[in-house]
């Protein structure tokens, strides 16, 4: 089998349009419409689950590929890549339904790649930097505001499911910082592009601003500092994640 | 009556048997969760998504059984040169219209095979002194069955014209021999062993039939007015091959020719998706006629003149669509 794939080989049904996350920015902000779904409409949270749903769909994606690209890593990081294939799979389903839930479908929102595209680092441990401790602990935040939402809007539905998954994601943060650890030990040179990796993706899923510390109601995504010290972050790692959001340039 | 005690296998013979599996099964695990990115049809990725997790478990119990029949954890071993030919070509297709060819591959050819071998397997091995070795196989069995149901579902779903049919079944043609000629995954089964067989009335939370349901496409795309009428004209201006009528669908200052479509107009034109973007939508329609459909994506805005094309784009020439059916 061919190890790596080219990150455009990502097969998809005819009914999902994808396009640049930019292009799609530029297009709502040329409405007069917020870049990302801001929460504050069942429609705008439609739209968000939306893009979770195309988000778990490339993290089942990028997982699998964990599993098939690194026959030479431990036997543990494959079972570990398994089992989040396998989560990650459920996800889908519950935001497939979660979809039909707040009357949308499948291919309603173009669907962006950024995160596909993070999950075809050729090494496993920026892989995992990446993808478990950077794009998990966005979807720890995002996931964690969800639930807050709805819980204020009074939709059990959502609430309980997204709950749920969001316990699956403080797990592969952990996996994450696991293999991070243990597959760069001895090797400091790896870990240091490891994490430097893990912070492009962090300085990209600021989404120019829109992450940032705050309360839920008051910021498009807020961080979820509490989730994120549960999921294994350190102190340091979470105070960092906050002085980028602040730097970072805001649509 | 034969004594509790007796058995046909020595630890050794054991200790081979799961060896072999191993190996099988960490190659079908590894090629699965490869496969789910390469693969468009969400109910196949969400089957494999389902499975990999299983056979990662199954390969997992094996590789820490070894140890208790003295050989090395977590090494599995080709029976034989034959065993790796086949599994070679189990994983070959990596196209994306070759979703049929894998799924048949694990689904009626490996995993019916490791269904039986492990009942075969089960049948034999001693109740007294191999319970480890039983209950790893007793949950493998149970697990291939439950997959190859569900397999069999979403084939069934996908194998839904006869060219589709006859690849199926000389994908099967090209695989069973090879297996055969590899003894089976343990290198020592005889060619007419019994197959193994899936009970069709295993219902579990992971049922395929909801996957296929996920799965199907929108009967009627909840499209704001004006908008159908105005993408119905726009076909049937390309399927004429009308170039001025075209450009009266176009938004001022969109830059795009007929002449893209290449010499062949389109006899018909359908919408494969739509989605939103604001107030604004993106519609991909696929173009048929005498040569290759075309998918031409094209995004559409609201005006005081009604709904205008501001942007097209041809994203290829597909020999053989997949076209998912109406809900």
């Amino acid at each position: 089998m061919e190890r790596p794939i080219a990150y455009d080989k990502l097969a998809r049904e005819d009914r999902f349009v994808r396009m640049r996350a930019r292009d799609v920015a530029d297009l709502k902000i040329a409405q007069g419409l917020p870049p990302f779904p801001d929460l504050s409409s069942r429609e705008s949270i439609k739209e968000r689950v939306h893009g979770i749903m195309v988000g778990e769909l490339q993290a089942m994606e990028g997982a699998g590929r964990s599993v098939c690209d690194f026959p030479e890593a431990p036997w543990e990081f494959t079972l570990d890549m398994a089992r989040q294939v396998w989560d990650e799979s459920r996800h889908v389903e519950i935001y497939l339904r979660l979809l039909e839930h707040l009357d949308g479908f499948a291919g309603e929102f173009p669907e962006t790649t950024i995160l596909w595209r993070c999950a075809c680092a050729e090494d496993a441990a920026a892989r995992v930097a990446g993808v478990n401790r950077g794009l998990e602990g966005l979807a720890c935040d995002v996931f964690n505001q969800l639930v807050h939402i709805a819980r204020k809007i009074g939709d059990p539905v959502l609430e309980r499911a997204v709950e749920f998954v969001l316990a699956d994601e403080i797990t592969h943060v952990r996996m994450g910082s696991k293999w991070l650890t243990r597959l760069t030990e001895g090797d400091p040179e790896r870990r240091r592009r490891a994490v430097e990796f893990q912070e492009t993706i962090d300085e990209r899923f600021n989404l120019g601003g829109v992450r940032r510390e705050g309360e839920h109601d008051l910021v498009p995504i807020s961080i979820a500092t509490d989730v994120r010290r549960l999921a294994g972050f350190t102190e340091e790692e979470i105070e960092r994640l906050i002085k980028t959001t602040q730097r970072s340039q805001v649509y | 009556m034969p004594h509790p005690l007796e058995g046909p296998f020595a630890v050794e013979h054991s200790a081979r048997l799961l060896r072999n599996y191993r190996y099988v099964v960490e190659r079908a695990l590894r090629a699965a969760g490869g496969w789910i990115a390469l693969t468009p049809e969400l109910s196949a990725k969400l089957l494999l998504g389902r499975h990999v997790w299983d056979l990662a478990q199954h390969a997992d119990a094996f590789g820490r059984r070894l140890p208790e029949l003295r050989a090395t954890a977590h090494q599995g071993e080709p029976a034989n040169a034959a065993v790796v030919a086949f599994m070679d070509a189990v994983e070959a297709p990596e196209a994306p219209h070759e979703t049929v060819e894998r799924l048949v591959g694990v689904y009626r050819v490996l995993k019916p095979h490791l269904l039986a071998v492990y009942s075969q397997h089960l049948a034999r091995a001693n109740a007294v002194y191999e319970p480890p070795t039983r209950q790893i196989l007793a949950r493998c069995i149970e697990d291939e069955t439950r997959h190859v149901t569900a397999g069999e579902t979403i084939l069934r779903h996908l194998v839904r014209t006869p060219e589709l049919e006859a690849r199926a079944a000389a994908r099967q043609r090209r695989l069973e021999p090879l297996l055969a000629a590899a003894g089976g995954v343990t290198g020592d089964v005889p060619p007419d062993a019994p197959g193994g067989t899936a009970s069709p009335a295993v219902e579990t939370s992971d049922d395929a039939r909801e996957w296929i349901r996920l799965e199907k496409a929108v009967g009627a795309w909840p499209m704001p007015a004006g908008l159908a009428d105005a993408l119905r004209a726009f076909g049937g201006a390309l399927g004429a091959g009308d170039a001025a009528a075209v450009a009266r669908w176009l938004a001022p200052g969109t830059g795009w020719d007929i002449a893209g479509l290449g010499a062949r107009a389109p006899r018909s034109s359908r919408i494969v998706a739509f989605a939103r973007i604001g107030r604004q939508c993106v519609v991909k329609l696929a173009l048929d006629g005498a040569g290759p459909t075309v998918t031409l994506q094209s995004r559409w805005v609201p005006g005081e003149a009604g709904w205008r094309a501001a942007a097209l784009e041809i994203l290829g020439r597909d020999p053989a669509p997949a076209v998912l059916p109406p809900r």
